[in-house]
């Protein structure tokens, strides 16, 4: 099958004022990928260009050395790197077998550029995000 | 433009990436090199997509050669004289059939999209998607297998430095073992051979994978090979330079007491 399952992106809280269509068009561009157990999967302070979505399994956060949080289903990371060229700024490990799908800067980027109404509503949404994380 | 092709037909590097077009040119030139298939990059991207007609091609395509496989990335930018991937795109040993190749695949393109691969990017100025092309080739299982290079890469200096262990060429590769050592003129007289320190060949499974087998004692410092072995080597390295020009990087392996060349690329670093 080609393309992340839409009721998966569906739980996705980044792509919550999506439409279908949109929604569909997103999918296409994802691309499975199964991690093993104890898998580091982003390294804080390397470089990156993907994106993931959790389909099942566990995935541990931390930052600077010290747990931050646990992921799992319908959670993501890595969201940043689909939009700067930026150091990662956490460190993600699967902590079972880990089923994502991935969205690389490569496909994300062209997607957005040529589809301004998709784009804006991502950039709504993480201005959200991140006034949330600010605690206002 | 055909997407996967016989490895000798592999001619364009903007397609198929420079180790598949290396390994054409030294099978259309005779050198001992394993038969095998080469895809193109958006081939790869295809079946890492989930394309089950991409997916079908490479099934049927491959079902012409003897199982298991090797599975190698050759990117199109990958080996470039200035800059080697080499140790950021994943290869995969011992696929055991055909319809296991397109999660191969997938793992594949996405070690070039890994953390580790675009950091690299990063760092030589290359922030641009991978085309990830791929070389299949038949698995050998090898007594012996290691590198070559036709240049002493440290020195610089013009003479051969050998290194081999037991079993596939990823134990020295990877650095699990302290290989053999070996320095040859340009003549192919041997200056100087030192054992290494070999606990570990990595063989193939009969179910995919490989394992990494711990040697008997005897074995672990014991020369793996011969004169007559490294005057073989000798001759391939004159080939491959006469073939591919000079500095050239080898790697290389003894199967059922023939030798093959797995790769031949041009040396990135040099004392030189």
């Amino acid at each position: 099958m080609r393309g992340a399952p839409i009721d998966v992106l569906q739980r996705v809280p980044l792509f919550a004022d999506l439409n279908p269509g949109e929604l569909a068009q997103i999918a296409l561009l994802f691309k499975e990928r199964d991690f093993d157990q104890g898998t580091t999967i982003i390294q804080e302070g390397s470089g990156g260009a993907a994106f993931f979505v959790i389909e099942a399994g566990e995935a541990t956060v931390s930052i600077r050395g010290t747990p931050h949080s646990t992921l799992g289903p319908g959670e993501y990371f890595g969201e940043i790197a689909l939009i700067d060229e930026g150091p990662r700024m956490a460190t993600i490990t699967a902590a079972s077998r880990l089923d994502c799908w991935g969205l690389t800067y490569w496909d994300f980027r062209p997607l957005v550029e040529a589809n301004g109404v998709i784009g804006w509503k991502l950039l709504q949404r993480m201005a959200m995000m991140l006034r949330d994380a600010r605690g206002q | 433009m055909s997407r996967i092709v016989p490895l000798r037909a592999a001619v364009d590097v903007a397609i198929h990436g420079a180790k598949a077009v290396g390994l054409g040119q030294a099978l259309r030139d005779g050198l001992p090199v394993p038969d095998g298939f080469a895809l193109s990059g958006p081939l790869v991207e295809a079946v890492a997509a989930g394309d089950e007609d991409a997916e079908a091609e490479v099934i049927a395509a491959v079902a012409a050669l003897a199982a298991p496989f090797a599975v190698r990335s050759s990117a199109i930018d990958e080996d470039g004289e200035a800059s080697s991937f080499a140790g950021q795109h994943l290869t995969l040993l011992n696929v055991a059939t055909a319809q296991a190749l397109p999660e191969a695949l997938r793992e594949i393109w996405w070690s070039a999209n890994s953390d580790a691969a675009i950091t690299y990017r990063q760092k030589v100025g290359r922030f641009s998607r991978p085309s990830v092309a791929v070389v299949v080739q038949t698995l050998l299982a090898p007594e012996t297998a290691g590198v070559l290079f036709t240049r002493n890469p440290v020195t610089g200096a013009d003479e051969r430095l050998i290194e081999a262990s037991w079993g596939l060429g990823e134990a020295v590769v990877a650095g699990l073992v302290i290989p053999d050592h070996f320095l040859l003129d340009r003549e192919g007289r041997v200056r100087e051979r030192r054992p290494g320190y070999k606990t570990v060949a990595i063989r193939p499974l009969a179910s995919g994978g490989t394992v990494e087998e711990t040697l008997p004692p005897q074995q672990v410092e014991r020369l793996c090979l011969d004169d007559a072995q490294l005057a073989e080597l000798h001759a391939l390295a004159l080939r491959c330079e006469a073939v591919h020009g000079p500095d050239r990087d080898l790697e290389w392996a003894f199967a059922e007491g023939r030798l093959h060349l797995l790769q031949c690329r041009a040396i990135t670093t040099s004392g030189s």
